[in-house]
């Protein structure tokens, strides 16, 4: 068709058939939506059932008392009220921040450390990697369990072993002051495999004219990994960041098979307390509360970090 | 084009159709047309338990046979607090659940089990009931919510073994917790083993305090002007967290793993580490059966050491009916309570039959003694009729039976006991992880939080 017989004005008598084109186009068209809201129904419906509703019902909850046979009851802002004046909530709080702090300080690194390390390894690279993804394919029981054995005050790996060089013995989870490193130091084992790999593959991208042409300015190890690998790794070393803070926040396993949140609460998270208020006390509307203020903290904490580092992941 | 249209949209059609079927329920409900209903019941014990799997088949099989209309599903499920809340919302719980004696005034406080008083007191024995057995299992106006089984008061469990190795008598078990602090500094310096140990996570801390400030002679709730408040932070509950102190530090008696739940501490006395912890004499089946205790002649329970208090607490599992059962449900579920956990603690023919099928299996545990769910009378009765069939070494078991007479048998706080615990563990968890726990100001915040919660939870 040229452009000609485009621009023409169409007479009377060819205004017909192409008026019924364009109605059969539009009726085909409808047919193709209708076809593909029909294929994103199930996932709709999936979706809505199992994460959009519970979302939506566990804000409702927040405002409720229930015991989840009878009706329930709308009681306001009670529960926000209860939790906020929990002594406990504040412990929970600021247990998790030193938790998502020390993992920051430990946890976060290290994958970094051991994948730059791993990427100059020639020979047996297999063999590393899959050494560092093994934990990540234990279950967390199996996981937190032999790692008790590890943290035994009295017969456990650690004090035998430090033990040998006149260290000891520790109290590991035993003691306030040590629960919560503890409890760092497994999942910075259990979870690191994962980021090593995304951090190897992540390196495997970059060019390597871009080493070479530092090498040849004169640039030593450091200065290479610090102008050239890091700045490349930035949107990766990012997204990881705001992965591993979210997640952190939400620590529960560890806390919960480990120490039960103690000694003295030196391990209670907000998760933990979440727990406790719904499956221990029953205050479904208090967990649901808890939850809610978790909730929004984080989409806060998310927004404003993805808006200061918008620019510094673009580069 | 057009035909591929329709066929893609017949396509998404199916797929939709696919996922509400995979979404809709596959319950088939617990009822059926013919009038006849199917009663789902907690308490079938697991497929490893080869004698007690028996014994439940043939009591349900016996059931049926009395209950024409009834059909019994046997769960190996129990309560599970994570899973609890989400299948009673909805609806799919059991209609019968089996829960410890921790949680049944809690489930009664929150409108989650139903009353079975009526069903229960159409039964001819209701009223032959021991009355000490129920309490923990109603409510304050009298309606009852459950039938318990094999109902125990707490005492010492201790390795005989060890207190042999340690220069001791095991047939002399301590009865005071003077001696038990003598004892378990002669079991530590002489073995190396952990002494004596206390429980101290998941709320169990908590409950070990109640169980030594009753038998200190102290009370951990106390009810003033209708309100509960806390009635802890006095003589009884201090002297018994400095005698603990004492224990951990100065005699380094308690062992070096401080947190623990009764799971922890079952695990390594059936391994032989541990000298003595307070618990009941069914923990003989958790550690023989669950973790492999062998040389179950080392068992020895003995009765709650006393301070003062001549008093121990007492404990069970408990049947209840969850609040979702409808009511033609609920009354089958009554029976079957009746039939299964309250009549062989009556009827000697059925005891002796249940412990002649449990006895089949070298691996069970028969006889190990509990308390009188009717009067001691009975109780006798029901341990003549099972004595065939005891394949435990009952001698072992005489210092507990033989002086649990002489104590006040006291049920758990009547409010809120968990979340009294929660705050008690941290106590216990205090003096067993800080040498320089202060024992006095531990109770004061401890007393202040627990009073807090108590009232904002009676308002």
């Amino acid at each position: 068709m040229s452009l000609l017989t485009q621009n023409r004005p169409p007479t009377a008598s060819r205004r017909r058939p192409l008026a019924g084109l364009a109605a059969r186009r539009r009726g085909l068209e409808t047919r193709r939506q209708i076809a593909g809201w029909l294929f994103l129904l199930p996932a709709l419906v999936i979706f809505g059932l199992f994460a959009w509703w519970p979302i939506v019902r566990g804000f409702t909850l927040a405002f409720q008392r229930t015991n989840l046979v009878d009706p329930a009851q709308w009681v306001g802002f009670d529960n926000f009220r209860a939790v906020l004046d929990d002594p406990l909530a504040a412990t929970a709080v600021k247990n998790t921040a030193i938790y998502v702090g020390l993992a920051l300080a430990i946890g976060f690194p290290a994958p970094l450390i051991l994948a730059s390390v791993m990427s100059t390894v020639r020979r047996g690279a297999g063999l590393y990697r899959f050494l560092v993804y093994l934990p990540v394919v234990i279950p967390p029981t199996v996981a937190i369990l032999l790692w008790k054995w590890f943290y035994d005050p009295g017969s456990g790996l650690f004090n035998s072993l430090l033990g040998k060089v006149g260290l000891g013995p520790y109290p590991w989870l035993d003691s306030p002051h040590t629960a919560l490193a503890s409890l760092v130091l497994e999942s910075t084992w259990a979870g690191m495999g994962g980021a090593v790999l995304i951090y190897l593959a992540a390196m495997a991208g970059i060019p390597g004219e871009l080493y070479e042409a530092a090498e040849m300015d004169g640039s030593g190890v450091w200065r290479r990994i610090w102008h050239v690998m890091l700045p490349q790794l930035r949107p990766v070393i990012g997204l990881l960041l705001l992965v591993q803070l979210i997640s952190t926040i939400q620590v529960f396993t560890e806390p919960y098979l480990f120490t039960g949140g103690g000694p003295q609460n030196a391990t209670m998270t907000v998760l933990l307390l979440i727990f406790r208020y719904a499956f221990q006390n029953g205050e479904y509307g208090q967990a649901a509360a808890l939850t809610t203020l978790m909730v929004l903290t984080l989409a806060v904490l998310s927004a404003v970090y993805l808006r200061a580092t918008r620019s510094w992941s673009r580069t | 084009m057009v035909r591929i249209s329709w066929f893609v949209l017949i396509a998404g059609c199916v797929a939709t159709a696919l996922t509400a079927a995979g979404c809709s329920s596959s319950a088939s409900g617990s009822g059926s047309g013919s009038g006849s209903i199917t009663l789902h019941v907690q308490g079938m014990p697991p497929a490893t338990d080869r004698a007690g799997t028996a014994q439940f088949q043939q009591m349900v099989a016996d059931f049926e046979k009395a209950n024409p209309g009834i059909k019994v599903q046997g769960s190996t499920n129990v309560y599970d607090p994570m899973t609890f809340s989400a299948k009673l919302a909805a609806r799919t719980v059991e209609d019968v659940i089996k829960v410890p004696l921790t949680e049944p005034q809690r489930l009664i406080a929150q409108g989650q089990v139903r009353s079975i008083t009526g069903q229960l007191q159409a039964w001819d024995h209701y009223k032959e009931f021991n009355p000490q057995i129920l309490a923990p299992l109603s409510d304050a106006g009298g309606q009852v919510y459950g039938v318990p089984q094999n109902p125990y008061a707490q005492g010492l469990m201790y390795n005989r073994a060890l207190f042999t190795a340690a220069g001791l008598d095991p047939d002399k078990p301590p009865t005071t917790w003077d001696q038990v602090r003598t004892d378990a500094a002669a079991i530590a310096k002489k073995t190396g083993k952990a002494g004596f140990v206390a429980e101290s996570k998941d709320n169990q801390g908590g409950w070990q305090l109640t169980m030594m400030t009753y038998a200190f002679g102290g009370d951990i709730e106390d009810k003033t002007g209708g309100k509960y408040v806390s009635a802890f932070d006095d003589a009884p509950t201090k002297d018994a967290l400095n005698l603990l102190k004492s224990m951990r530090w100065s005699d380094n008696s308690m062992g070096a793993s401080q947190l623990n739940n009764q799971t922890d501490v079952v695990k390594a006395f059936a391994a032989g580490q541990i000298g003595m912890f307070l618990g009941s004499p069914g923990t003989y089946r958790l550690a023989k059966m669950t973790y492999g205790m062998t040389d179950t002649a080392s068992f020895g329970a003995a009765a709650m050491p006393q301070a003062g208090g001549g008093a121990t607490l007492t404990g069970s599992d408990v049947y209840m009916v969850p609040k979702s059962v409808d009511a033609k449900h609920a009354d089958a579920a009554a029976k079957w309570l009746i039939f299964a956990y309250a009549l062989p603690a009556y009827d000697t023919t059925a005891a002796a039959e249940q412990a002649k099928t449990l006895a089949a299996d070298p691996k069970a545990a028969v006889g190990v003694p509990t308390l009188p769910v009717f009067d001691a009378a009975r109780q006798a009765q029901i341990a003549d009729a099972v004595k065939p069939y005891v394949n435990v070494d009952l001698s072992h078991f005489t210092p507990y039976s033989s002086s649990l007479a002489a104590l006040k048998l006291r049920p758990e706080p009547e409010f809120e006991a968990q979340k009294v615990y929660a705050v008690l563990d941290t106590v216990m968890q205090a003096v067993l992880t800080d040498k320089g726990a202060d024992v006095d100001s531990l109770l004061a915040a401890a007393h202040k939080s627990v009073d807090a919660t108590l009232s904002a939870d009676q308002k």
